[in-house]
C-alpha cells in the first residue's frame, strides 16, 4: 500500500500532478486547486492509501509539484 | 514640465505591508490573492476573505487598490478567474492587473477597470493603441530606454489615445526593485529545472545563484569569478528619477510584494520624497545620493539603472540573497500601550536592547515604526541594558499592539 498526502490549500493549480497520474488527480473547475481523488481531509491535509500500482506515476506526481505539496509514502498494509 | 499628479503604487503582501505603505505616503497599493498572480508561491498571499478588509482599510485612507491577477491562464483556471474579479467587483478593487486576455474581456464586461501588467512586455505604441480598447493605464516593459518611453508618451497625446474612461492612456513604470534576466517573465528555466512555471507565478530564482561552466571534452570546471551571472542587480531610479518623470511617465509602481513591511516603508518613503521634490522644484542630485543611501539599508542586490537609460547588457549581483546595509533582529514582542504616558511594553525575547539602539516594529495594525530608545524601563527603573526575559517600557509616540514585533536594526 502507499500513502498520498497533498497540502491542498497551497496548491497553484499549474496541472503537473495531472500530467503524471490523470486518475488519482484531477483539477476541480470550482477553485483551480488539484483535488486527490478520494483523498479524506484532515486538518487540511488531504490523503488516500491506494495500492502500489499507482506508486510510480504518484512519485512522478510529487517531482513534478513546483510547491512541494504532495507526498508518497510506502506503508505496510 | 507637466505637473499632473504622480502616482507612487506600492507593493503589498501582509497587512503589515499595507500599513507600512499607506503610513509611508503611497498613492495606491497592488497585492495578490489566491494563486492566480506572480507570487502565488509565497506564504503571505491575501485570501479572498481579506479582500473587504484591505479595500475598506485603503478607502479609510483615500489610497487606490489594485488587484494583481496576471498569470497565464488555463481552462481550469476560467472560474476562479471570474469569481475573482466579481469579489473585486463586489469589493469596489479600483482596478484589476492583468495581462491574460480572458481576464481583459471578462473584466471589461463586469465593467472593473484594467490596468496592464507588466507580463504583457508592452513595448511599442501600437500595442499600447490595442490595449487602450481595455485599459486606463498600461505599465511598459522593463527593457525599454527612457527615450523609447518618452516617444510612447507623446505618441498616446498626438494620436489622442483613450482608454474605456475616455482620458489618454496613463503609462506605468517600474522604479525599483528587482529586475528578471529575461524579458520579465518570459523565463522558462525554473519550469525546466523544477516544473514551477514563473508564468504561473511560481518562479524559484535559478538566476540568483552562482554557477560553473563544465568542459564536458576534458572535464575542466570554470567558476565564473564574483558574478552571479544570470542575477540582475535591482532598478533603482532615484538618482534620474526627474528624467523618469520627464518622459511623461505617470505611475511609478515599486516592485516587492515578497518583501518586508519595512522594504515597503523605506522605499516608498524614498520615492514619495524625491516626487514631492521633483514636484516642488527642489530635486536635486545631492538629495538622490542620500535617498540611494537609506534605500541600501533594506533589501538589494545592488543598485542600478536598469535599461532605462539605453544600456542593452544587464548589470549582474555579486552577491547571494542581500546586499542591504543594515539588517533587523528580533528581539522580542509587543504587549501594551500606555497612551496617557506615550510609553509601550515589550516582551524581550532574544539579544539585548541598549539605550541608543536603532529599534524597528512591525505589525498587521501597527504597519511600520522606527525610533531610536532612549531610556529603557525595568520593574520601573531606569536600565542600561535590557536582555532576554525582561519586560522593558520605552517612550514611543506610536500606539504598539500585542500582535507587535520589536527588532533591533545593526549594521548588517
Amino acid at each position: 500500500m502507499i500513502r498520498i498526502t497533498q497540502q491542498r490549500a497551497k496548491c497553484i493549480g499549474c496541472n503537473a500532478c495531472v500530467e503524471a497520474d490523470a486518475f488519482r488527480w484531477r483539477i476541480s473547475r470550482r477553485d483551480g486547486k488539484c483535488t486527490l481523488v478520494h483523498g479524506v481531509e484532515k486538518k487540511n491535509f488531504y490523503s488516500v492509501l491506494v495500492g502500489d500500482d499507482e506508486y510510480e506515476s504518484n512519485v512522478r506526481a510529487a517531482a513534478n509539484c513546483p510547491v512541494n505539496i504532495i507526498k508518497v509514502e510506502k506503508i505496510r498494509a | 514640465m507637466t505637473q499632473n499628479k504622480i502616482e507612487l503604487m506600492a507593493p503589498v503582501g501582509s497587512f503589515e505591508s499595507l500599513h507600512a505603505a499607506i503610513q509611508a505616503g503611497a498613492n495606491s497599493v497592488y497585492f495578490g490573492i489566491e494563486q492566480l498572480n506572480m507570487r502565488a508561491r509565497s506564504i503571505a498571499n491575501f485570501t479572498t476573505d481579506d479582500l473587504a478588509e484591505i479595500t475598506a482599510i485603503c478607502r479609510q485612507h483615500e489610497v487606490k487598490s489594485y488587484l494583481t491577477l496576471n498569470t497565464i491562464l488555463y481552462d481550469h483556471d476560467i472560474n476562479l478567474m471570474k469569481s475573482i474579479v466579481d469579489t473585486a467587483k463586489e469589493n469596489k478593487v479600483d482596478a484589476i492587473i492583468a495581462s491574460d486576455y480572458a481576464v481583459l474581456n471578462y473584466a471589461k464586461q463586469q465593467g472593473v477597470e484594467i490596468h496592464i501588467s507588466t507580463q504583457a512586455n508592452v513595448s511599442n505604441i501600437d500595442t499600447v493603441e490595442f490595449f487602450a480598447a481595455y485599459a486606463d493605464v498600461v505599465v511598459l516593459a522593463r527593457e525599454l530606454s527612457l527615450m523609447q518611453v518618452a516617444a510612447i508618451t507623446r505618441d498616446i497625446k498626438r494620436r489622442n489615445i483613450t482608454g474605456p474612461s475616455g482620458h489618454l492612456v496613463q503609462v506605468e513604470m517600474f522604479a525599483h526593485g528587482a529586475l528578471c534576466m529575461a524579458v520579465s517573465g518570459k523565463c522558462y528555466l525554473s519550469l525546466h529545472s523544477d516544473f514551477a512555471s514563473a508564468n504561473r507565478g511560481a518562479c524559484i530564482q535559478n538566476c540568483r545563484r552562482s554557477y560553473i561552466v563544465k568542459d564536458k571534452e576534458n572535464d575542466v570546471e570554470f567558476e565564473v569569478d564574483n558574478e552571479y551571472i544570470m542575477s540582475a542587480k535591482d532598478l533603482c531610479t532615484i538618482d534620474f528619477l526627474d528624467e523618469m518623470l520627464k518622459a511623461g511617465v505617470s505611475v511609478l509602481k515599486i516592485e516587492g510584494r515578497g518583501r518586508s513591511a519595512d522594504y515597503v516603508f523605506t522605499t516608498i518613503s524614498c520615492y514619495r520624497e524625491a516626487i514631492d521634490a521633483y514636484q516642488d522644484g527642489s530635486y536635486t542630485k545631492e538629495k538622490a545620493v542620500a535617498w540611494k543611501e537609506r534605500l541600501a539599508t533594506v533589501f538589494n542586490r545592488g543598485f542600478w539603472d536598469g535599461y532605462y537609460l539605453g544600456r542593452k547588457m544587464g548589470e549582474w549581483s555579486d552577491v547571494y540573497g542581500s546586499k542591504a546595509t543594515k539588517r533587523k533582529m528580533y528581539i522580542g514582542k509587543g504587549v501594551k500601550y500606555f497612551d496617557k504616558a506615550g510609553a509601550a511594553e515589550f516582551k524581550m525575547e532574544a539579544q539585548t536592547l541598549e539605550p541608543g539602539n536603532e529599534i524597528l516594529i512591525t505589525g498587521p495594525t501597527t504597519g511600520v515604526v522606527q525610533a531610536t530608545v532612549t531610556e529603557i524601563r525595568v520593574n520601573n527603573l531606569s536600565t542600561a541594558i535590557a536582555v532576554k526575559g525582561d519586560t522593558i517600557s520605552i517612550a514611543l509616540d506610536h500606539k504598539i499592539r500585542a500582535s507587535d514585533k520589536l527588532y533591533k536594526i545593526v549594521d548588517a
